[in-house]
C-alpha cells in the first residue's frame, strides 16, 4: 500500500487514536520515518496533543459562583449579627473542624493556665503579654525546680534502698564478715575474708540518719521503708 | 450523570439547593472552555454566567434521554460563544476573518493581565495565544476534545455535526495549532 503527504495529513488523528488498521499503519511507519514533511509535522502533532492533554484546568475565579447565584436565583439575604455568624459557622461546620477547634482551644487553656492566670479570680492585666511572659517564666523555673528536686529525693531513696539491703544482706550472712578460724590460717595473715570495719559501721550510722531525713522529707516512702 | 438528572428534577421543584449544587458542579468546567475559547478572563467570567442564566431559564426544556445534563450545558455554552464571536466580528469591522484574528488576537493576548498570566503559566500562555489565532470552528473543537476530552459522540451532540465533520475539524485544528506554536517557536511539552 502507497501512502502519501496528503494522507498523513488527512489521517493523523486517526493514527493519534490508534484506530489505523493494520495495513494502513504499516504504510504509514513506512512512509513518516523517511519523510522531510510528514516527520517533523507527527512529531509537533503528537507533542502537542499530549501537552494539551496533560494542561489542567484553570481555577475558577472565587465570586464567579456566586455571582451566578445571584444573577439566577436573585441577591441572597444578607444576615448580621449572631445570625451572620451562625450562618458561618454552619457554612464551615464539619467533624474535622470541630475537632481542631477543640484541640486549639484545649492547648489555649493548657497555655493560659501555665501563665499564672487565675480562673477564678481573672484579671484583665494578668492577660498583658508582658505579664503572661513574666508567669510563665517564673513556671518554668517553679517546675524545674520541683522535678530537680523530685530527681534527686530519689538518688536519695534509691541510695538508702541499697544501704538497706547491704545491711540485711550483712545481717544474714554473719558468717561472710566474721573471719573463720581457719587451720591453715596463719597468724598476722589474712584469709580473704571481710571483716567489718569502722568504715562500715559509720555507714549504718549515716543510715539512721538518712532515714530520719527521709521520715521528714518523703513521708510517702517513709511507710514503704518501715515495713521493711 | 444521573445525579446531575435527579438535580435538575429538584431545580424544577424548586430546590434552590439543588440548583446551587449544578452551578458548582459545572462552573469551573464552563469557565474553562469560555477562557479558552476566548482567551480573556473578563470575557470567559460574563460568558458563564450568561450560559448558566439561559440554563436556568430554559431548564424544563431539557430532556435526559437526549443526552447528559453536561452535553448539554457545554452546547447551551457553545452556541453562546459562537454568538459572542459574531457579535464581537461585527464589532471589529473587518474583511476577512484570516486577515482579521491573528492581528485582534495578538492584542488580546499581549493585553493580558499579570492575573491571568499567572492563572495560565507561561506554557499554557502560549498556547491559550496560539489557540485563539484558530479559526472558532476548529478552536471549539480542539478545546472540546483535546483540553475537556469529550468524546467524538459527545462533541458531535454538542456542535450538532456529523461526526465525520467533527474528526476532520479536530484534525485540522491540531495540525494548524502545532504549526502556529512552530511559528511562535514554541514547544508544546
Amino acid at each position: 500500500m502507497n501512502w502519501t503527504c496528503e494522507q498523513t495529513e488527512a489521517r493523523l488523528s486517526d493514527y493519534l487514536d490508534g484506530v489505523l488498521t493494520q495495513t494502513e499503519l504499516l504504510a504509514f511507519k513506512v512512509h513518516v520515518p523517511g519523510c522531510e514533511r510528514c516527520a517533523p509535522l507527527v512529531a509537533s502533532v503528537s507533542e502537542l496533543v499530549r501537552g494539551l492533554q496533560s494542561m489542567e484546568q484553570l481555577e475558577t475565579p472565587p465570586r464567579l459562583v456566586y455571582s451566578i447565584l445571584d444573577k439566577t436565583l436573585g441577591p441572597r439575604e444578607s444576615v448580621t449579627g449572631w445570625r451572620g455568624v451562625l450562618a458561618w459557622v454552619r457554612g464551615v461546620a464539619s467533624v474535622r473542624l470541630a475537632y481542631g477547634a477543640l484541640s486549639v482551644a484545649a492547648t489555649l487553656i493548657i497555655f493560659v493556665t501555665a501563665s499564672g492566670f487565675n480562673w477564678r479570680h481573672p484579671k484583665l492585666a494578668d492577660l498583658r503579654p508582658a505579664t503572661i511572659y513574666r508567669n510563665a517564666d517564673r513556671t518554668v523555673h517553679l517546675a524545674y525546680g520541683r522535678s530537680a528536686k523530685f530527681v534527686n529525693d530519689l538518688r536519695v531513696v534509691n541510695e538508702i534502698q541499697s544501704r538497706v539491703r547491704e545491711e540485711n544482706d550483712l545481717r544474714a550472712n554473719p558468717e561472710s564478715t566474721v573471719p573463720d578460724s581457719s587451720p591453715q590460717k596463719q597468724p598476722g595473715s589474712s584469709d580473704g575474708s571481710k571483716p567489718t570495719t569502722p568504715r562500715q559501721q559509720n555507714r549504718a550510722n549515716d543510715l539512721v540518719r538518712h532515714m530520719e531525713v527521709l521520715a521528714a522529707e518523703l513521708p510517702l516512702f517513709c511507710g514503704t521503708l518501715g515495713g521493711r | 450523570m444521573e445525579q446531575d438528572a435527579q438535580l435538575v428534577q429538584q431545580c424544577l421543584q424548586g430546590d434552590a439547593s439543588a440548583w446551587e449544587e449544578l452551578v458548582r458542579r459545572h462552573t469551573r468546567r464552563i469557565f474553562n472552555i469560555c477562557y479558552r475559547f476566548t482567551g480573556n478572563g473578563t470575557e470567559a467570567e460574563d460568558l458563564s454566567q450568561d450560559v448558566f442564566l439561559r440554563v436556568y431559564r430554559t431548564l424544563a426544556s431539557y430532556r435526559s434521554a437526549h443526552g447528559g445534563f453536561a452535553t448539554w450545558v457545554t452546547s447551551v455554552t457553545r452556541n453562546l460563544l459562537i454568538d459572542h464571536y459574531r457579535r464581537t466580528k461585527r464589532d471589529r469591522v473587518t474583511d476577512s476573518l484570516d486577515d482579521r484574528m491573528p492581528a485582534v488576537e495578538n492584542k488580546e493576548s499581549s493585553a493580558r493581565r499579570p492575573d491571568e498570566l499567572a492563572l495560565l503559566g507561561e506554557l499554557s500562555g502560549q498556547v491559550q495565544t496560539a489557540l485563539t489565532k484558530l479559526s472558532p470552528d476548529l478552536r471549539e473543537a480542539v478545546i472540546l476534545r483535546d483540553l475537556q476530552q469529550l468524546e467524538y459522540g459527545e462533541i458531535q451532540r454538542v456542535l450538532s455535526v456529523p461526526e465525520g465533520t467533527v474528526k476532520s475539524r479536530i484534525n485540522r485544528g491540531r495540525i494548524e495549532l502545532a504549526r502556529i506554536l512552530q511559528q511562535m517557536g514554541v514547544r508544546p511539552s
